[in-house]
């Protein structure tokens, strides 16, 4: 067991990479591994930091590759383990990320997306939205939640342990270096002041007991002899991740009600999409928002009847577009015409939205 | 009421530190703060910029595309940081250490000598403050005594051991405020 550092509730002003390892510490987590990547470094800087309190475990490996496989062999071992990283680290550690698709194992990760791809910047992006839910060699059998402030990100954190380990998908808080870096006020607390109770941890391998007699065998594979055999073992992990969606999908709308110019956007843009939003409905325009928090599973029943909804649609983004291809896939069928604003690797800000939204009222989009 | 700072120079001019004492100042004064340090590869050298928001109300955007207040305090700042003046902004520029006066279309653009200052009547040690102090007093968004419970927490430990370090940061600041005589409007 590790000390809880956060006993009531306690407001402070920090940066996103701090609160996400008071986080993991509230969600009794007692072991991190990680290999340094800006701009998620200060997450494991202040887990180890905090270390002499916590009597919590860390491990620095020597790439993420390993990591990640390290991360899950803690987990195995019957750990509440957690990792982190960004960009070009996120893609490396892919492998293990499958891996723990493969084995159900209830892997837990932080994102800070930096600019892609490949080295690009260490900054800010959202480009590694696509990555984040559907990399490696797998089908995206993985629970992403994407963050938009340090509140979220404190709350999110400790919900990524609970579900990672209640349904067995590696899950991820997807947020991003604005929100690594940026400070600002955020109250953290004691789950169980909320009603949060952590679902317990048990070891895969090497847990008590003799097999045969006191427990079953544990039998954990990655490797199939014949293609049928797999099959049968992924068709079960879609009935179960098909389930998700009702269970814990989320999502946020913000004045989307009577909204003739839905913005589909995620993340720290969805911030940006407010003050927007309400600049816009100042001067009467009826612009509001529909912000997925998971991305993977999507709300996809309230997506598509905000969908239907609005008149026109802006899909808005610091990627080319990652997150509006998965929308539009769940949507398939609907007609609503939509535009785009796109920022590679750069921050939207709420006068591009608010600018494109004008536009977009002199000359509606037709398809 | 929200009020968007953007503080941009060399790196190692101390622009970082004064946005962490602005922000702190603000956070426990109560009001909404969002700060953004400006982080790149580099280890020294180039622009470094701090993007703040201090507000009454929740804040949404992290990153905004025009600031009310834009302190410029080299050439290199001046070129990097136009992109975020309009009609509605303030400029603050060091005018001992640019070479040139920015040509940004601006609501007002003030030039201060903080730079000399430090060096002639100070310490070089405290340009910053003295930028502080400029700051503090072009905005009317904090309150003196705001700015000084957060040099403490940021500086106290050093103010302890070498007392007139804290005279000196004081008298900085104030000769910083004493820079603006007009009201920035913001």
């Amino acid at each position: 067991m590790v000390n809880k550092l956060i006993k009531e509730d306690t407001k402070m002003f920090l940066t996103g990479n701090e609160v996400l390892a008071y986080a993991a510490n509230a969600a009794e987590a007692e072991f991190m591994y990680g290999y340094p990547i800006t701009p998620q470094n200060e997450i494991m800087h202040t887990w180890c930091k905090l270390l002499p309190k916590t009597e919590a475990g860390f491990l620095q490996t020597e790439d993420e590759i390993s990591a990640g496989f390290s991360t899950l062999g803690g987990i195995l071992a019957g750990k509440r383990a957690f990792t982190a990283t960004a960009g070009p680290g996120n893609v490396i550690m892919q492998d293990a990320m499958s891996m723990a698709e493969m084995m159900r194992i209830p892997f837990v990760c932080a994102v800070m997306q930096r600019g892609g791809p490949s080295t690009a910047t260490v900054i800010y992006a959202q480009q590694e939205t696509r990555l984040t839910c559907y990399g490696g060699n797998g089908e995206g059998f993985r629970i992403v939640y994407s963050t938009a402030g340090h509140q979220d990100l404190f709350d999110y954190m400790i919900k990524a342990f609970n579900t990672a380990w209640k349904y067995r998908f590696p899950t991820f808080v997807l947020a991003d270096g604005y929100q690594g870096k940026m400070r600002e006020p955020v109250t953290l607390y004691d789950p169980a002041s909320r009603g949060i109770k952590m679902v317990p941890v048990e070891a895969s391998l090497l847990a008590p007991g003799k097999i045969g007699t006191d427990r079953p065998s544990n039998h954990l594979r990655n490797t199939f002899n014949m293609e049928e055999e797999l099959m049968e073992v992924l068709d079960e992990y879609a009935v179960d991740f098909a389930k998700l969606e009702d269970e814990i999908s989320e999502y946020e709308e913000y004045k989307a009600d009577d909204a003739e110019i839905l913005i589909i956007t995620h993340g720290i843009v969805a911030r940006s999409a407010r003050t927007a939003i309400d600049e816009l409905r100042e001067k009467g325009v009826k612009a509001g928002m529909f912000r997925p928090i998971t991305l993977r599973p999507l709300a996809v029943k309230p997506l598509r009847a905000a969908v239907s909804r609005a008149k026109q649609i802006l899909f808005t983004e610091s990627a080319n577009g990652q997150l509006a291809q998965m929308i539009l896939e769940a949507v398939y069928g609907l007609t609503t015409p939509y535009s785009t604003l796109y920022k590679m690797g750069v921050g939207v800000t709420g006068d591009d939205i608010v600018e494109k939204v004008e536009a977009m009222l002199k000359q509606p989009v037709t398809v | 009421m929200r009020t968007k700072i953007a503080l941009a120079g060399e790196g190692g001019q101390g622009v970082q530190s004064i946005a962490k004492i602005l922000v702190e100042a603000g956070y426990e004064a109560d009001k909404q703060v969002l700060y953004i340090p400006n982080f790149g590869v580099e280890q020294r050298g180039g622009v470094s910029i701090a993007f703040c928001q201090i507000s009454d109300k929740t804040i949404g955007e992290p990153r905004y595309s025009k600031a009310d207040i834009v302190i410029m305090l080299s050439d290199r700042a001046i070129q990097r940081c136009e992109t975020y003046v309009d009609e509605n902004t303030t400029i603050v520029y060091d005018s001992s250490i640019c070479t040139e006066a920015p040509k940004c279309k601006a609501k007002k653009i003030i030039a201060v000598e903080a730079n000399k200052i430090a060096n002639e009547q100070l310490s070089a040690r405290v340009f910053n403050i003295i930028i502080l102090g400029v700051l503090l007093a072009a905005t009317n968004v904090l309150e003196l005594k705001d700015i000084k419970n957060a040099m403490e927490m940021a500086l106290g430990k050093k103010f302890d051991a070498k007392p007139e370090l804290r005279e000196l940061n004081y008298k900085a600041l104030e000769m910083g405020m004493n820079l603006i005589t007009e009201k920035a409007g913001v």
